[in-house]
């Protein structure tokens, strides 16, 4: 096989935009079946924001990078939402851009493929990984075709350029290499960091201007992640297993401080109530099942108590590799977290909702 | 153990293209130990391997085309 899978292979490169999934099988299966390159620069997930600065900063590396996994073959198109800052880069810089529309679930590697082949941006079924082709549930077929995030692009010069060594310089043996991180939500200087897996997220928090004493929630992943607690966010590492062990990962780098002037568990209801809406509306339990969940997190958030509590608790087992995409995997992640953090805090107090002596509805306006 | 995985072995593996799926839920009686379905009538699969001749029966009786052999 060519040298170039041989370097990331053994630069141990993985996936940027959040799978995490070996990038060298993923390029070596693209090269053999000439399947064409989607780079995705959405920076879909919430919070996100590394993939843009990418094309802002080291474009012309992205393009080396570019060359180096397509050798010449299919030209590459670049994924981005439309009326973007960055679709405009991309288009004045001559490259073929696919306008991504903005909603949350279309920029998901199936929704782009589908996109990039005149159908709606949905997710497909994915029966096989589509580098080797196949075809959409309602039969249309779909030529190979592989869709990298752009920062691993950028990374795959990087490898190239600078070697094996340097790249593995930065970061764990398990997870090598240096990796983005947007630092945003409620600090001095939301910022894009160069960072890497083993460091404390206090230092990464630190960059983009620290942790004001107030605040009490920090979210990692967006929408598909998970929530720490301000104490858990202090001593935690910036690493896989760290963050498996609060119910995530790493995700597509990115952590947002919450804003501790609003009140997490309603915070917590609209990005869930807003995963409901973003919906494609194709699979029964994600179009259902997710604004069931939007329903059962507001009642117990209102009403919080053991039937409540149960209800949301069974509601959330109903949503693992249960859609054709892993949206309902993410929110559900996402509120499993939101209820870990936010649960027994909600399930001690009284509410105004909840108080003995306070009316829990109106029952007719005079 | 040898048994078991001769056992295993010979079982098929079932999936469901949740976007063609409709919610009928033929699946659930065809392969009552792998299938429940929950409210809407959507499956949830307990276990995804089961007996060939069942799966090619399920397989065959979905009216939606979604259950598909792996």
């Amino acid at each position: 096989m060519s040298n170039i899978i041989e370097l990331i292979n053994a630069a141990g490169l993985t996936g940027r935009g959040g799978a995490a999934f070996p990038s060298a099988i993923k390029i070596k299966a693209a090269k053999e079946n000439k399947a064409r390159l989607i780079v995705n620069v959405c920076d879909g997930e919430i919070g996100a924001a590394k993939d843009g600065w990418v094309v802002a900063n080291h474009l012309n590396e992205l393009l080396e990078g570019v060359a180096l996994i397509t050798s010449g073959h299919a030209k590459p198109i670049f994924a981005a939402h439309r009326d973007s800052t960055t679709a405009r880069l991309l288009a004045a810089a001559g490259l073929k851009v696919l306008e991504v529309p903005h909603r949350y679930v279309s920029s998901e590697e199936t929704s782009l493929i589908s996109l990039a082949h005149g159908g709606t941006a949905r997710p497909m079924t994915k029966k096989a990984p589509f580098v080797f082709g196949g075809q959409r549930s309602d039969g249309k077929r779909i030529r190979p075709t592989v869709v990298l995030n752009a920062e691993s692009v950028w990374r795959v010069s990087q490898i190239s350029r600078r070697g094996v060594d340097w790249f593995r310089s930065y970061g764990t043996d398990a997870e090598p290499g240096p990796r983005l991180v947007a630092v945003g939500g409620f600090v001095s200087t939301p910022s894009i960091i160069e960072a890497a897996a083993g460091i404390p997220v206090m230092d990464l928090i630190n960059l983009a201007g620290g942790l004001d004493p107030s605040v009490r929630l920090v979210g990692v992943g967006g929408l598909g992640g998970i929530l720490l607690t301000a104490d858990e966010a202090r001593s935690a590492i910036w690493d896989t297993p760290t963050m498996k062990s609060y119910g995530g990962g790493l995700g597509p780098g990115i952590i947002t401080v919450w804003d501790p002037r609003q009140a997490a568990a309603h915070t917590a209801g609209a990005m869930i109530a807003y995963g409901a809406g973003e919906s494609a509306g194709q699979c029964g339990p994600c179009m259902f099942g997710l604004p069931a969940l939007s329903a059962d997190w507001n009642a117990f958030a209102m009403h919080p108590g053991a039937d409540t509590h149960r209800r949301l608790q069974n509601r959330l087992t109903l949503f693992e590799r249960r859609g054709a995409c892993a949206h309902p995997d993410g929110v559900s992640r996402f509120a499993t977290s939101a209820l870990r953090v936010l649960g027994p805090e909600l399930l001690q107090s009284q509410p105004y909702f909840a108080g003995g002596n306070q009316p829990t509805e109106v029952l007719s306006y005079v | 153990m040898s048994d078991t995985r001769a056992v295993e072995s010979d079982l098929a593996r079932i999936g469901v293209d949740r976007v063609l799926c409709t919610g009928h839920g033929i699946c659930a009686r065809t392969l009552p130990e792998a299938i429940v379905l929950d409210e809407w009538g959507y499956p949830i699969l307990a276990a995804d391997a089961v007996r060939p001749a069942d799966a090619k029966l399920a397989v065959k009786l979905c009216p939606a085309r979604a259950l598909f052999l792996r």
